[in-house]
Formats: structure tokens, sequence, C-alpha cells
């Protein structure tokens, strides 16, 4: 059946979805129409609603969409409409791109690109694109051979090869356009993050902060890969791109080359502050948002000071790669807390004062509101069990850290809360302008902790703790939440049994989709915490979940069932799933054009010859 | 150096004429179990490269195999300076501290890709592997590496000194075939009848001479 009969057949399904969506929004009381926290996005750069062209969706890193048949009514009809298996072993940490009826996936090591055509019976593959990395990488990737997001941009699928080259892709042709070098994976850096682009540019960081490797962003031409501009995460004021127009709010982070001072003689040049996380931009202020990774080696007692600036947030113009400001969320980071995770940019009145701010979700286990034009802490407050620091000086902008949760060489401190993986790791929340709260997978988890003291060793870990961990009180080890940005509140969250590492997806649909590390696909309800409706697929779910309108005008929801990365710390857990490399897409009732009760098969669409290269050889 | 043991010496001379830095700190009081005889009675540099990584090709596969045992084996102070090299060296960054595998490998099962007998390890240590594990053999004398390899084998999935063809062959646990397809076994292995001198026959440290091993 064509998509144009199956079009004709179905003429009232989006209508009625619709109708149906409108009656359940009046059905609701006030309560429903409101916003919770008054916290509003800017969806710049207004990509078309039934597409998704970068991997937040938005420049805010909202992660949310207009699209609503899938909705409080129809979300129960979900079922699965098609899968596509990519065979990749390691961990799937990604959502796919759908560009103009075209779908964009990249599969973990060794990094394989795949176009897929949504007008077509079973999504067919256009073209595959082999970049070859080097299989050195996979042993020096210290938290799996993951990639956690791809780019698009003027024509090309730009993404990192875990083997530091970034490399750009013809979206029509599966061509490469241009491949840059970034780092010597030989030393230890590698690089898993997602591109982001703003304008001719994009943008891209570093891993390796567990080996020594000093953290930097880079900025490159879209059209030719040229490196324009590097900014340090440590080192001299030079190296860091600060300059005259650099404004820290809080004194402790003003003075001159910090990023060598804060450090004994010479250790910056190991300093961590991987750029590894989400990148998010403000159109208005010009400003660019990222955060910095754990401080080298993750020994503290080896690295006396401040440690700038790891474990922090810079804002940069994207221009010139200047800092603005920067905030550090753990100064002297001695449990490996980083401040990668995603900035999720808001607009919210705050004791009667309109605010530009952006709100992160911190390994610490704080959640921080913090004005984005000044880097002000606004607001402060815990989101998941933790026992590090006894409070937050809101004067200093510093949570206050407690003497006896601080790791000592050689001796076992147990019972610190939360472990290296955090209250929340890298995993994307989504935020909805209609409830005006954000929603987040997030952990309870705790860890005993023996430092060791460590030599660096170039190619090595410079890492030095040793660790157990185990589940914090309630005796579950995950959690999804609904968190108010501007009063600090959870409003509600449910518990989950396994770690909730997936990303998290808002809809207009009133319903918010996550998964659990064991697998469990979940819609709720945006306002209660009522899951409305759950699928168990075949792995466990790292990546982030997006949505889309096909060609057919139906709403799909795609997440990749393949878990991984910092998640196989409980794989020794009952229950855990085994490794797994499959993209689920859902629509109500299960219906697309991959779906009948006829004979479809595969059109072939490509013009060019497939090349796959991890189909002719094991890798 | 804070530490005067000749282990930390010696692994300080290596990392140092490879350009490498190691914090004393992680010395603690030697333990003398490994004495100079120890390291004499060490198999002789270049023996190890004779040792095949896959199987023989060939009118080849009749040879001997040149497996060599680790004369540290058991060795209480050497299993425990292994362990004490396994943390400083960086190894349990990569294979956990408890060996049980992280950016490395599980180095207490039974699974190796690379071969689990004490030379086999020994290798894999010297030469590096082409999935990010490191060459050693320019920074950590021989000694230091059968220490190392003394430690692995003490977590228990490493394969025995004289079994190649088991470890390539994956025979963990295996229960007895049945009498009429072993007694075939060797027909079909060698249809030519040549005699297959048995495995680890004689001495090892009398096995064929070294090759050159350039370090």
């Amino acid at each position: 059946m064509s998509v144009a009969s199956r079009l004709v057949a179905r003429p009232f399904a989006p209508a009625l979805a619709t109708l149906l969506s409108i009656i359940g929004a009046a059905y609701h009381s006030d309560v429903a129409a409101q916003n919770v926290s008054g916290a509003h996005a800017n969806p710049a750069p207004n990509d078309p609603a039934g597409d998704w062209h970068m991997q937040a969706r938005d420049f805010a890193n909202t992660r949310y969409s207009t699209l609503d048949q899938i909705n409080l009514d129809t979300v129960k009809r979900l079922r699965v409409a098609w899968t596509f298996s990519d065979g990749a072993a390691y961990g799937h940490e990604g959502a796919p791109l759908v560009i103009d009826s075209m779908m964009y996936v990249v599969a973990p090591f060794p990094d394989v690109a795949y176009a897929l055509d949504l007008s077509k019976p079973g999504s067919p593959i256009k073209w595959t694109y082999s970049p070859d990395p080097s299989p050195l990488a996979v042993g020096k990737a210290c938290c799996d051979a993951i990639i956690r997001g791809w780019a698009y941009a003027n024509g090309k699928l730009i993404y990192n090869l875990l083997d530091d080259h970034t490399v750009a892709v013809d979206i029509k042709t599966g061509k490469e356009v241009w491949r840059t070098k970034l780092g010597n994976v030989e030393n230890g850096e590698t690089m898993t993050m997602s591109p982001f682009v703003v304008g001719n540019k994009v943008f891209v960081g570093n891993s390796g902060g567990e080996l020594g490797k000093i953290g930097w962003l880079a900025a490159l031409d879209v059209d030719t890969g040229h490196e324009l501009w590097r900014a340090y995460s440590a080192g001299s004021d030079q190296l860091v791109k600060i300059g005259e127009d650099f404004k820290p709010y809080y004194s402790w982070m003003r003075g001159k080359d910090l990023g060598v001072s804060t450090w004994p003689a010479d250790m910056w040049k190991t300093a961590g502050g991987a750029a590894w996380g989400w990148i998010s931009y403000d159109p208005d202020l010009q400003l660019l948002y990222y955060g910095t990774s754990n401080p080298s080696p993750r020994v503290p007692v080896q690295r006396p000071g401040l440690n700038l600036w790891t474990s922090s947030v810079f804002a940069r113009d994207p221009n010139t790669g200047a800092a603005k400001w920067a905030y550090s969320f753990t100064p002297h980071d001695q449990w490996d807390y980083d401040g990668v995770n995603e900035n999720v940019l808001l607009d919210l009145t705050i004791a009667g004062r309109p605010r530009k701010v952006l709100v992160q979700f911190n390994r610490n286990a704080y959640a921080y509101t913090i004005d984005r034009a000044t880097g002000e802490v606004l607001v402060a407050a815990p989101f998941a069990y933790q026992n590090w620091s006894s409070g937050f000086d809101m004067k200093n902008g510093r949570a206050i850290v407690r003497p006896d949760k601080e790791p000592k060489p050689n001796v076992k401190l147990p019972d610190v809360c939360p472990p290296d993986i955090g209250g929340k790791d890298w995993q994307p929340s989504a935020f909805s302008p209609k409830t005006g709260l954000l929603y987040a997978g997030i952990f309870n988890i705790c860890m005993d902790v023996t430092d060791h003291r460590q030599s660096y060793i170039p190619g090595t870990p410079y890492d030095g703790m040793e660790m157990t961990r185990q589940a914090g009180p309630g005796n579950h080890w995950g959690e999804f939440m609904a968190w108010d940005p501007a009063t600090g509140k959870k409003i509600w969250s449910i518990d989950e049994k396994f770690m909730t590492m997936s990303g998290a997806l808002a809809t207009a649909g009133d319903v918010v989709f996550y998964g659990t590390v064991d697998g469990w696909f979940r819609a709720v309800n945006d306002r209660t915490g009522k899951v409305l409706w759950s699928q168990k697929l075949g792995s466990g779910i790292t990546a982030a979940p997006m949505t889309y309108l096909g060609p057919d005008g139906r709403q799909y929801v795609a997440v990749y069932a393949g878990v991984g990365g910092a998640a196989m710390v409980a794989k020794a857990t009952p229950g855990f799933p085994p490794r797994g490399s499959t993209l689920y897409v859902f629509s109500i009732d299960g219906d697309s054009v991959a779906t009948g009760l006829e004979m479809p098969t595969t059109e072939s669409t490509g013009t060019l010859k497939q090349n796959d290269s991890s189909q002719t050889s094991r890798r | 150096m804070a530490c005067n043991s000749s282990v930390s010496t010696r692994i300080a001379w290596g990392l140092i004429s490879s350009g490498l830095l190691l914090a004393g700190s992680a010395c603690k009081p030697h333990v003398a179990n490994t004495t100079l005889d120890t390291a004499r009675a060490l198999p002789p540099e270049g023996q190890l490269a004779a040792l095949p990584l896959g199987e023989i090709a060939g009118a080849a596969k009749l040879s001997a195999v040149n497996e060599v045992p680790n004369p540290l084996a058991g060795n209480a102070g050497a299993i425990e300076e292994g362990h004490r090299l396994f943390i400083a060296m960086n190894c349990a960054g990569c294979h956990g501290y408890d060996a049980k595998g992280g950016m490395g490998p599980d180095l207490t099962d039974a699974y190796w890709r690379y071969g689990g007998m004490p030379s086999s390890i020994y290798n894999s240590i010297y030469e590096g592997r082409p999935q990010g594990m490191p060459a050693w053999g320019r920074a950590l004398p021989a000694l230091e590496i059968w220490k190392l390899v003394a430690f692995v084998q003490s977590l228990g999935g490493a394969v025995a000194w004289n079994q190649y063809h088991r470890g390539l062959q994956g025979d963990h646990n295996v229960t007895s075939t049945a009498p009429e397809a072993n007694s075939l076994l060797g027909v079909f292995d060698n249809p030519s009848g040549a005699t297959t001198p048995t495995a680890g026959e004689g001495s090892a440290l009398s096995a064929p001479p070294p090759a050159a091993r350039t370090p």
C-alpha cells in the first residue's frame, strides 16, 4: 500500500486525535492549564514542528515537541511501528534526527552512520557511512565506546568519532565532506559528545578527564571543518580565553590565571575538565553554555586548590570563544561530580524579578537555577539524596562540604552520596512550556570509596577511585521526577528499581517519556506523574527519546534500546539486561508505512552501493 | 623516591628511562620473596617472542609450542608486589580494582582474547594490545611483568602454562568426550600419522633458542 493510499484510507485519525485532545484538555480542571513555575523557553531556531534537527531539539535544550497526536487519551494505544538495529554492541546514548522525511542515526563504535528513508515501506537504508575509527579508542574511552549524539547543519551530518576526529557527511549522498583531527587517542583522549551547531560554526569538546587529558571546547567551520578557536578548561587566562570581558559573579573565581594558580605546580597540564556534555545557546544574549568535567586525578589530596575551571559551567561568545563568566559547581571536586550536564535555558520570575536562567541538575545532587547573564546562583536545592554537603552558602554560591565525607588515600570511606556518577548523570532532562516543569531521570545511589594516589602515565587512567556503589535510602536505584525550577521543589517522582538513565522527552500531548536501564519505556502524565503506558524493550534504555511527524502525517516516538555507558556500573544487578542495538519507533496502534496486512517490501532508494564495514568484519 | 625497595627502584628506573613519572607514595615495606635467584630463573628475554598468538598453520602445527611457566606463579610475595604494581601502574583504572573489568577486560574469568597462559599474559603486558592496552615492555623490567602475571594468575581465570591448545580451543571445565570420538581425535587432527610431541615436554627453560627481541 502506498503512503498516499494509506493517508486516504485513514483520513480522520489525526483529526480525531486532535479533537480528543481538545476535549481532554477541557475536561481537566483549571490546574491543568497552569504553568506551575511560570517558566518559558525560547523555541529557537524554530525548526519545523514535525522534524527534529538537533539532539535537544532547540538551542535552549528543552527536548519539547509541539506534536500532540500522542496525548493523555491516545498514549495507551502506543505500539511498535517499526524497528532498526545497527548491530553495534556499545552503549546507545543519542537520539535520531529527522529532516525532510529522512532519519539519521549514528551507531556507537565503530561509529557507522545510517540514513533511513521514512517515506518508504520499512524505512530502508538510503546510505551508510563507515568512518573506520582506530580500535585503540575502544580501550581509551572511560565509560564504554559510546556516542552521545550527532548534529545537522547546512546539508551535513556532523559527529565525533571516538578516536578524536570530527566528520561531516553529505546527507544526500553519505559521502564524507571533511574530517578534522582534534586530539591524540594514544594519550587517552576520546570524543563522545554531540556536536552543537550555531550558524556556520559547530562546537565540539573532548572526553578524557579520567585519563588526565585537559579539557577543551573547539569551534569548527561547518563547511570546511577548519578549527576556528579552542578554549581550554585550565591553564593561563590566554588558554582559557579569559579576557577583559570575563566577569564571574563570585569573588573566589576572580583573579589572574586562576587556571594555573589554583593547582599545584604544572598540574593544570593534566587537569581534566573535559567538555563531554551538552551545549546550549541563547540567541538574544549570544552566549554559548557548556560544562566541564572532573579534575584529574580524581584523588583530591594530590591537587590542593580550587582546581579551576573543572566541574564548572562556562558562558562564552561563540564567535571568539571569549569567556563571559564561569561558575564552579564543585570547586576542588573530591567525588568526580563534574559539571557537564545539560543547561536548560529558561525565562522565569524569581522574587518578583524576571530572570533569564539556566538550570542544571548537577551530578553533586543539587539543582541550580543560575542567572545566565551573570552567573549568579538564584536557586540551589538537592533533587536527589546527598550527604556530602550540609547545606548551601548562597552568599558565596557554594555547597558546604562535610569534612567527614572527604576521601583520604588508602582509607575506605563508606556511604558517600551521591557516588561518582552522581544524583543524575549526563542523561538530558526535558522542559514543557505548558507545565513550566523540568522532567529528569535521576539516581538514588551511594558509594563506599577508597582513594589511591596516582602517577600520571599517558594513555592510562589518572583516576584513583576504588568504589562499590549501592542504592540509597528506599533501596531503589532510579527515579523519574518533575521539578519546579523557580522554587527548587520536586513536584512528583516515580521510584524505579533500576537506574533511570535515559533522556526525557516532553510533548504538547501532555505526556512525557523516559526509559529505564532494565528496558522499560514509559509514558507519564506530565502533571500528575501517573504512568500511563509502558513497554519492555530488548535492552536497557540509556538513549534519549524523540518524536517526529512521518511523511504519512502520523506522530511517531523513537528511542534506542542499547544499554551501556556508565549504566554498566549496575551490570551485576539481578535483572540487568543484555546489550542491544535496536531503535524502536512507536505510533498509535503501531500503524506506519512499515506495517500492514499486505506485503510491503524493501524499496532500495539509494543510488550508491551500501558500505557498512561493521558488517564485513568483526569490530 | 620515598621508597627504597629494589622493586620500586627498578620500576622507577623503567619509567624514568621512558620519560614517565612515578609517585613514591605507592610504596609499602618491601616483601623480600623475589630474590635475585628468582630473577635469574626468569625465561631469557626474547624467548616468549616465539610464542604464537594464533593456531599454527600447516605442517608446523605438529611441532612443539614454546610453552613457558611463570617462575613466580603462586609466590605470595610476588603476587602481593604484582597487586601493588597493578594499582601503581594504573592497571586497576582500566581493569577495575577487583580486576573484573571496566575500560579493559575482566582478568578473573576464563575469556582471553590474546591467550590466558602466563606466557601469553606476559606478552600482552609487554607488547600491548590494539584496543588500548599499552605496551609496558619499555617501562617495566621482566621481573616486574612476571609479578603482574603472578597476580593475574592468582585471580583464578588464567590458563595453565602448558595448555596452549586447550586455551585456543576453549576447553575450560570440559567433561570427557565419547571414547570413540576421543580415540579418533588424533586421526582427524593428524591424518598423515606424524608424531606430535607432548605439550610441555622437557624443561620450558631449555626450549628452542630465543628469538631476538628488540626492546
